[in-house]
């Protein structure tokens, strides 16, 4: 009797593991489909191609930031299906991950070496990581056919021990967006051009009762969209390059100088107080409903601020010590990259892909006013809007970029230099403790 | 010669024990004892998610010292939130569970209705949870400022950041994951409510007891092994409390909100300290261990 139990056990045994066995194949199936169609912060979007498979067909896949609610998400759509249409033989996926999730997303995938065939990055520290630990595909042969679109000046924050590992889409810095209805209630027919007079027009507008400033504490790169042009227009955007590449130190007297006008704005009620604790999209919203003067942030939102029912402008944040710096010296650059894995199988063939794609978003986000264009232009842009058109002009004039100290920095030093921002957004420290905390924890 | 087949058998019976046991006993350390064991020795290493384990990054309990002593970490100020947290639950949380439980079960109209509406939290997604909460919160327009300046509570214009306010912050974000799960203890503690013998109700009735009487001297002792299991899991699952918090604060503002699981992620991903983190994830399994023996003894004790 015993006997017969156990070999029926061993049979039930045995008939679930085969059941398991079959369920797993199912699962994982049903799995990868619904992570494409329910994660709340993933939105994915497949483009078959449009004709049918042949024997050779590659599959590539991508990963980007470009959701939905993204302002380059129209470029990628558009861009995606004019590669894809040109390369039949080729299968395209791509999944769009919210800016900060992703950040976390890549990183994992990286420690894992799962990466997808191409994945959104950002220049500077932020990709050198993944080259030291040889994750990322080298471009330079794949490079050779685009050198005539894609100037090699551009690729500098991508550049690794003299090789080249990604392709740069757009190119961003910081603009002073402005509310001209709002600035004109107050006096104003343009953007301040000097701080004395940003002051002014900012004291006024206090005194109207309005806001000047809306900045997300919830995301703390925002408050950085802030204090760096103020940084820069105080000591220089040399001296403020070399701080961000450690080979200079925050202990700097013009440093605390800095921090002491931005705690003044705070202190004279500039911010929106509720700022703190709302994310950029948030904030973004409340400048596009009107309810502040001025939003400090990347030029990718020149498409949006455009769009705006209100009279906008945007503009270079002034000069503050006109000894160290100049009107020209810009935060920002060519930062936006899309890399190839090293783990990928069709690693040739997705850096070929990469390039094409990259020039067809940069052109396509340069016509959306979602960024500045890091190839050349051959095409005719009569429908950029003039909020682009006017950065544009400000990029023509510029003599110097620092990239954003947060992607120019490694993880740990980026996360410790974020972390003292949010206390000075806070008030928690003031100049002195910003400086001395950086000085002791940095360098 | 019976021996031999006795122990014979005992052994054939061992190995059959064994291979019945083996595939579960595989699944438990591949994905449980392995895990830990990985998770400690990189807790050993100073190394980044894309370095491998090498001896030169090797610092024994170097890690476990800096998470205490290091001003940029936040350990210390985390655990005592999440503590904190822990406390809330057991102290709050519970009894207002059990209170519903009593409640409910006990018999009431609309008894199935309630259990639903009172459940219905811990079905939602936890993401729209947090989006929910964000809302009322939301110091322009959120239902929390505008029902105070409705009942004249606060005066009329002036705002709260219930989120964005260091001195309130934790209060606030923690409100939402005690209602979160009231429900769910409630569920547990309804199941044992309902378990107990009318008979003893009805006795204890016929000797004149009230109903706080019954349930103090009848149904609670009745439900303790529910209740310790719900303190068990209320003071883990505080410990090990993160998505509410990363959507409503990610941790800030400048801290306040700071649990172990958000500064484990900061380590871990966005600092690239693989060793770190992994240290936190070991403090925290430790941690998880130790609450869950010393609530044991707890109710040991009290028995």
């Amino acid at each position: 009797m015993k006997k017969f139990v156990a070999m029926v056990l061993a049979a039930a045994m045995v008939c679930g593991l085969c059941a398991c066995g079959e369920t797993k194949t199912e699962t994982s199936t049903s799995t990868a489909t619904s992570t494409s169609t329910v994660e709340a912060s993933t939105e994915t979007s497949t483009e078959p191609a449009p004709e049918p498979a042949t024997d050779e067909q590659i599959s590539l896949k991508m990963w980007c930031i470009a959701t939905e609610s993204d302002s380059n998400y129209p470029a990628y759509k558009q861009a995606i299906e004019e590669v894809t249409a040109a390369h039949p033989e080729i299968n395209f996926e791509w999944e769009a991950t919210e800016n900060e999730a992703y950040k976390t997303k890549i990183k994992a995938a990286a420690a894992a070496n799962e990466l997808p065939d191409i994945f959104f990055t950002w220049g500077g520290a932020f990709l050198g990581d993944f080259v030291k630990a040889d994750r990322v595909y080298c471009l330079d042969d794949a490079y050779k056919a685009f050198t005539a679109d894609l100037p090699e000046s551009m690729l500098d924050n991508t550049t690794y021990g003299g090789k080249h590992y990604g392709v740069p889409l757009t190119m961003n810095v910081v603009g002073l967006f402005a509310n001209m209805d709002m600035l004109a209630e107050v006096g104003y027919t343009e953007v301040p051009k000097t701080y004395d007079e940003l002051i002014d027009c900012c004291d006024k507008l206090v005194a109207a009762g309005k806001i000047p400033f809306g900045c997300s504490g919830k995301e703390t790169w925002c408050v950085t969209e802030y204090i760096e042009p103020l940084l820069e227009k105080t000591i220089g955007a040399g001296e403020l390059a070399k701080i961000f590449a450690k080979e200079s130190t925050w202990n700097n007297e013009d440093i605390k100088k800095a921090i002491g006008y931005f705690q003044e704005w705070i202190a004279k009620g500039y911010f929106d107080p509720s700022g703190i604790s709302l994310g950029n999209d948030e904030v973004k919203n409340n400048f596009l409903q009107g309810k502040y003067a001025f939003y400090q942030n990347g030029t990718w939102n020149c498409g949006d601020v455009a769009a705006a029912s209100f009279k906008s402008a945007v503009s270079e944040f002034p000069v503050i010590d006109s000894s160290k710096s100049a009107l020209g010296q810009l935060i920002g650059g060519p930062s936006d990259t899309l890399a190839v894995a090293a783990s990928s199988p069709n690693a040739e063939v997705a850096a070929n892909f990469t390039f094409e794609l990259g020039r067809a978003i940069c052109h396509y986000s340069y016509l959306a006013g979602s960024g500045l264009p890091s190839w050349k232009v051959d095409y005719e842009t009569p429908d950029v809007n003039p909020l682009t058109q006017a950065v544009a002009e400000i990029c023509n004039k510029a003599t110097g970029y620092v990239l954003f100290g947060d992607t120019a920095m490694d993880a740990d030093t980026a996360q410790i230099y974020l972390d003292y921002v949010s206390q000075i957004y806070g008030s928690e420290i003031d100049g002195d403790g910003f400086v001395s905390g950086l000085t002791d924890d940095i360098g | 010669m019976k021996g031999n087949i006795r122990m014979n058998k005992k052994v054939k019976n061992g190995i059959n024990i064994f291979l019945f046991l083996l595939p579960g006993l595989a699944l438990f350390i591949g994905v449980l004892i392995a895990p830990i064991f990985m998770s400690f020795r990189y807790s050993l290493h100073d190394m980044s998610l894309l370095d491998p384990l090498t001896k030169e990054n090797y610092i024994g309990f170097n890690n476990y010292v800096k998470l205490f002593t290091s001003g940029s970490i936040h350990f210390p100020k985390a655990l005592l939130n999440s503590l904190l947290l822990a406390a809330l639950s057991v102290f709050i949380q519970l009894p207002l569970s059990l209170g519903l439980a009593l409640l409910l079960g006990k018999g009431m109209k609309g008894e199935r209705g309630f259990l639903s509406v009172y459940f219905m939290p811990v079905l939602i997604s936890t993401i729209i949870i947090g989006q929910l909460w964000l809302k009322i919160y939301n110091p322009d327009y959120g239902l929390l400022t505008r029902a105070l300046w409705a009942l004249h509570i606060l005066p009329k214009g002036q705002l709260i950041q219930w989120l964005g306010d260091k001195k309130i912050a934790l209060a606030s974000a923690f409100v939402p994951i005690l209602w979160q799960y009231v429900g769910y203890h409630m569920l547990l503690m309804y199941a044992g409510v309902k378990g107990v013998s009318p008979d003893l109700r009805e006795a204890a009735m016929l000797d004149g007891a009230t109903d706080g009487q019954i349930n103090r001297y009848i149904v609670i002792p009745s439900i303790k092994p529910i209740i310790k299991v719900s303190v068990i899991f209320a003071v883990t699952g505080s410990l090990k409390s993160y998505d509410l918090i990363k959507v409503l604060t990610d941790g800030g503002p400048n801290h306040a909100t700071e649990v172990p699981t958000t500064i484990m992620i900061n380590q871990l991903i966005l600092r690239n300290k693989a060793g770190m983190g992994s240290t936190i994830a070991v403090m925290l399994i430790v941690l998880c261990f130790f609450f869950a023996l010393v609530i044991n003894k707890v109710f040991k004790k009290e028995d």
